[in-house]
């Protein structure tokens, strides 16, 4: 044993790392971005939710307490706090407004509300909500019984009160405030791994392919066939389309396992056509060749190769709405959410998966998700200028 | 005299920032013929190799190859160009990589794919592979996928470097063959021995070409027993050129 040696050795090995920048930089602030973003994100105050509200509860007027609407102080209870945006609604807009996404979930009083709960002791909320987020549908859910559960307190000192409490006062615990919810899409049945499941599916089949891409194309440099293929009539967009072909056709095999394999073994529940999902993997997974070839112009070795996967795939996580609705981030994060293209696929692969939505409806992303594919084809395309003519 | 111009550069000029890789390189090269571009490392001739077939563009100055402006993508499907290192996938076998680069240049000739092995003599290891293969067999097969799509012009770049003395002569005896077969040859190399097998020389220094012609002119000029003598001599006339 030689310590000499070996400390000289550890300064080579040191020397080698300072040498490479990008190395460095990585060390320091990769970590640190990933953690800051993860801790804005989780931290993040949730936002205000748009809850649709249909009154035509006509109220009833006792004598004892005189005029009483339980509806409106449901309402003017949830009000109070700062967690909804309230909306107005005539009983015929709900679907149209769930539909489009401006409200969240409805909820609905009708004229006998208040008469009802006199002659049943109990308040029946009717809830109506959008379903294809489960953790928003559960926190809605609790957080209009419990508003329901405050007004009903504060009605204590009134005729009123007594009334709805008389039940419990019998020894019957019967919670005084039941919610009818009804979901359009999905349902109770929905859980979170129904909500992440597409995004799995979108992710992997990028990732694979783009990690495939860059190493393929790195050790086409290194190598040195990258000389010799621009020595060949073949263009380059000759040799990106059919970089993009023959690796894309991996992903597609891939992705269509990983869907198989969610669909039927961890099974989640979808509602779409299994082409259209298909059809939007197999877009993604020209991004990622396309992604992985740029990406490999920045790169010198496999090492750095491994690299970009916190650089590239880490905000496509965290940004791309994977787990975190891009409505939930801070407004400052949202912009970068809708330069991911993993967004794009998320967006649609949750509306064909969760809300069993057709090529009429997601087009628009679907079109976005193609023109970043064909963006990017060029971008690759071009940045092979240097190597072939 | 020169039948038919195969190559034909005209004040050709690369300047990579401050360095003139290449400064002013008039060549004009002839079917069937081997012509060797001989000079020390860094003297430009993988520069100027690279200029002609269209991977890096020319500073100033114009290249006609087969009677095209370079660059020109088409052409290169009648080119063969060897690099100094064997460029190979490592993941495929000998005759796969053969095919692949014929096929990228239009040739679909499974025949012409064995006859450019069996030319190399290869044919007991085309299922091999590259990975398996010797460091000879590697150059080999470099020069087999150069080949197989039968191109009117090989540019070879060094390529008997790191090659035993034996199968040195092995490739010297191929690109002879070559020749009489009518493919004409650009080789490149330091060693002048090699040099000596050339139909003509072009000395390269610095960029520029010092003198040319076939090696016994070369020699006979300078009244020099060796070639590397005689390129000694043409290096001292330029250098007093430089300082003039």
């Amino acid at each position: 044993m030689n310590t000499r040696r070996i400390l000289k050795l550890a300064v080579r090995v040191m020397q080698q790392v300072l040498r490479d920048r990008r190395t460095v930089a990585l060390i320091v602030f990769a970590p640190l971005t990933v953690l800051s973003l993860g801790a804005v994100l989780f931290r993040s105050k949730p936002v205000v939710v748009s809850l649709g509200v249909v009154n035509e509860d006509l109220g009833i007027s006792s004598p004892v307490a005189g005029s009483i609407n339980l509806g409106g102080r449901i309402v003017d209870e949830i009000a109070a706090g700062d967690s909804f945006r309230l909306v107005p609604l005539n009983r015929s807009e709900v679907e149209a407004r769930l539909r489009d996404g401006t409200v969240k979930a409805v909820l609905v009083f009708p004229e006998d509300f208040t008469a009802s709960f006199l002659k049943n002791r109990q308040v029946a909320l009717d809830l109506r909500l959008e379903g294809s987020e489960p953790t928003r549908s559960i926190s809605i859910t609790a957080y209009v019984t419990q508003a329901a559960m405050k007004t009903l307190a504060g009605l204590a000192g009134t005729g009123l009160g007594t009334l709805g409490s008389a039940p419990a006062a019998q020894g019957e615990s019967v919670l005084p405030v039941s919610v009818q919810a009804t979901y359009l899409y999905g349902g109770e049945q929905f859980d979170t791994m129904d909500y992440i499941a597409p995004v799995y599916i979108a992710l992997l089949g990028v990732f694979f392919v783009f990690l495939l891409a860059c190493i393929a194309f790195l050790r086409e440099r290194s190598q040195g066939t990258m000389e010799r293929l621009a020595a060949t009539p073949a263009s380059r967009f000759e040799i990106v389309l059919g970089y993009m072909l023959g690796l894309g056709l991996f992903g597609l095999i891939q992705v269509t396992l990983i869907l198989f394999f969610t669909v039927w073994v961890i099974g989640i529940h979808y509602n779409g056509s299994l082409a259209l999902i298909l059809l939007i993997v197999a877009i993604m997974a020209v991004v990622g060749v396309n992604l992985g070839i740029l990406a490999s112009a920045f790169a010198r070795t496999e090492f750095q190769v491994l690299q970009f996967i916190p650089l590239v795939l880490f905000p496509q996580v965290l940004l791309g709405g994977t787990f975190w609705p891009v409505a939930d981030m801070p407004t400052y994060l949202q912009p970068f959410a809708y330069a991911m293209p993993i967004y794009y696929a998320n967006v649609a692969l949750r509306d064909v998966m969760l809300k069993g939505w057709g090529l009429a409806e997601i087009w628009p992303n679907l079109a976005i998700l193609v023109g970043i594919g064909v963006v990017l084809v060029i971008l690759s395309a071009l940045m092979m200028r240097r190597e072939v003519a | 005299m020169i039948s038919e111009l195969v190559l034909e550069t005209t004040e050709l000029q690369k300047h990579f920032g401050k360095i003139h890789a290449v400064d002013g390189v008039d060549l004009s090269i002839g079917s069937g013929e081997i012509y060797g571009l001989i000079g020390p490392n860094g003297s430009g001739k993988t520069t100027l190799i690279r200029l002609c077939l269209g991977l890096l563009h020319p500073t100033t100055g114009a290249i006609r190859l087969l009677g095209l402006n370079i660059p020109n993508k088409a052409i290169l499907a009648k080119v063969g160009y060897m690099t100094q290192a064997s460029a190979l996938y490592e993941e495929l076998t000998l005759r796969e990589n053969v095919a692949f680069f014929a096929e990228m240049c239009g040739s679909h000739e499974p025949a012409w794919i064995d006859e450019a092995i069996a030319l190399v003599d290869l044919q007991d290891r085309a299922h091999s592979f590259v990975r398996t293969l010797s460091g000879g067999m590697r150059q080999r097969t470099s020069l087999a996928c150069a080949l197989a799509h039968r191109p009117r012009l090989l540019l070879l770049d060094e390529p008997t470097v790191g090659v035993d003395p034996q199968l040195r002569a092995t490739f010297w005896s191929y690109f002879r063959r070559l020749a009489n077969s009518g493919v004409t040859l650009i080789v490149s190399s330091h060693v002048m021995d090699e040099a000596e097998r050339c139909d003509r020389l072009g000395f390269m220094r610095q960029g520029r070409l010092l003198a040319e012609g076939s090696s016994a002119e070369l020699r006979q000029r300078k009244g020099a027993n060796t070639l590397e003598e005689a390129f000694l001599k043409f290096a001292e006339d330029g250098n007093e050129g430089g300082q003039r």
